[in-house]
């Protein structure tokens, strides 16, 4: 749940971004932290393994700056996306104020991402929190790959996205989508704010 | 050094904490990282990292636990050249609480953990209840955003 200080006025809010193996998690964090002035973030910390397959997790704290009075800043985390580090995904998703789901556009990889996105359902409703009142946004990733490998968002929003959630097309590795896709969720992370909302409903 | 508290509950109990045990940084936070207290981080953003990484552990090692059948470890403490540091956490009314404590060679790891338990119990003592938040944002919070957002990544 967001911390709020209203004694010095500042927030603070988890974003998680969840998605299969290698859709690009790490490199939306990564392409983040290269584009923000040092003032404004924190080292970014990687748990990884020889191979740069995160392990436990990624962690970036950003300052946003001030909204509506509030100094705000956002940790944004990513997991581990390979089937076998669910027991770390599951640490790392307690507390998430928000999600960013980063699907990978190939068609080989439609299965890994809707077993994903079932995995994440499931790992929300375990910690008691009702999925449907989550912030979360969708980014369709990979979509600079040639034509004939992908999915088109069309396609893939037909596929994955039967909450009606905001979706974003990306090539994270370059860096497009990734400003906008991190705005959406912070927007609807701090729209929960305005309304007067403690987090997600539990269930 | 710096104190800053999120939950004016646990400055006092900090306070005394920091002073009994000689602690050189201290940390405050929910199971998810989120800081609630602190005393000696200058920059934010480097608080924030210590404080994942912490709740990363405890979990992680509480998780460990639960694999080999035991309710949980308890505290965990790592003695390096210079620093040591002790991680636990303890249920309050506020739900549980996680304190990473740094400490350097002017006190010990028995001492942080001797004060320790006083500082769980006087945390106990002064958390209230989880409460129902009231509306924090303005409603047109939407501009500000853009703005940050933009100066962020300097578009």
């Amino acid at each position: 749940m967001s911390l709020v200080n209203f004694t010095t006025r500042e927030i603070t809010c988890k974003i998680v971004y969840y998605g299969p193996g290698r859709s690009g998690k790490t490199t939306n964090l990564q392409y983040v932290y290269s584009q923000v002035p040092a003032d404004r973030k924190g080292r970014m910390v990687s748990l990884a393994t020889q191979t740069d397959r995160t392990l436990f997790f990624d962690f970036l704290p950003l300052d946003l700056g001030t909204i509506s009075g509030f100094a705000t800043k956002f940790q944004l985390y990513t997991v581990p996306g390979q089937v076998y580090y669910n027991a770390t995904r599951k640490l790392v998703l307690q507390g998430a104020d928000g999600v960013v789901f980063v699907a990978d556009s190939q068609v080989r990889q439609l299965d890994e991402n809707i077993e994903s996105l079932q995995n994440l359902q499931a790992n929300i409703l375990e910690q008691g929190v009702d999925a449907r009142t989550l912030p979360m946004v969708l980014q369709f990733n990979k979509q600079d790959l040639p034509r004939e490998l992908i999915l088109s968002p069309e396609e893939l929003d037909e596929a994955l996205n039967f909450r009606g959630l905001q979706t974003f097309p990306a090539d994270a590795l370059h860096g497009v989508g990734v400003f906008e896709t991190l705005k959406g969720v912070a927007a609807d992370v701090l729209r929960r704010l305005s309304q007067g909302g403690v987090g997600a409903r539990r269930v | 050094m710096t104190t800053t508290v999120v939950e004016p509950w646990a400055e006092q109990p900090l306070l005394r904490y920091v002073a009994e045990s000689g602690a050189r940084l201290v940390v405050l936070m929910t199971p998810a990282g989120q800081v609630l207290a602190q005393h000696g981080f200058v920059r934010a953003v480097d608080l924030m990292a210590a404080s994942a990484l912490g709740a990363a552990i405890v979990a992680a090692s509480g998780a460990l636990a639960e694999q080999v059948g035991e309710r949980s470890f308890g505290a965990l403490f790592h003695a390096g050249e210079r620093h040591g540091i002790h991680l636990a956490s303890c249920a309050t009314p506020r739900g549980a609480l996680i304190v990473l404590t740094v400490f350097g060679k002017e006190t010990s790891i028995g001492l942080v953990d001797l004060f320790y338990d006083e500082f769980a119990a006087a945390l106990r003592r002064a958390a209230p209840a989880e409460q129902l938040r009231e509306p924090v944002l303005a409603e047109d919070f939407e501009a500000d955003l853009n703005r940050s957002l933009s100066t962020l990544f300097q578009r």
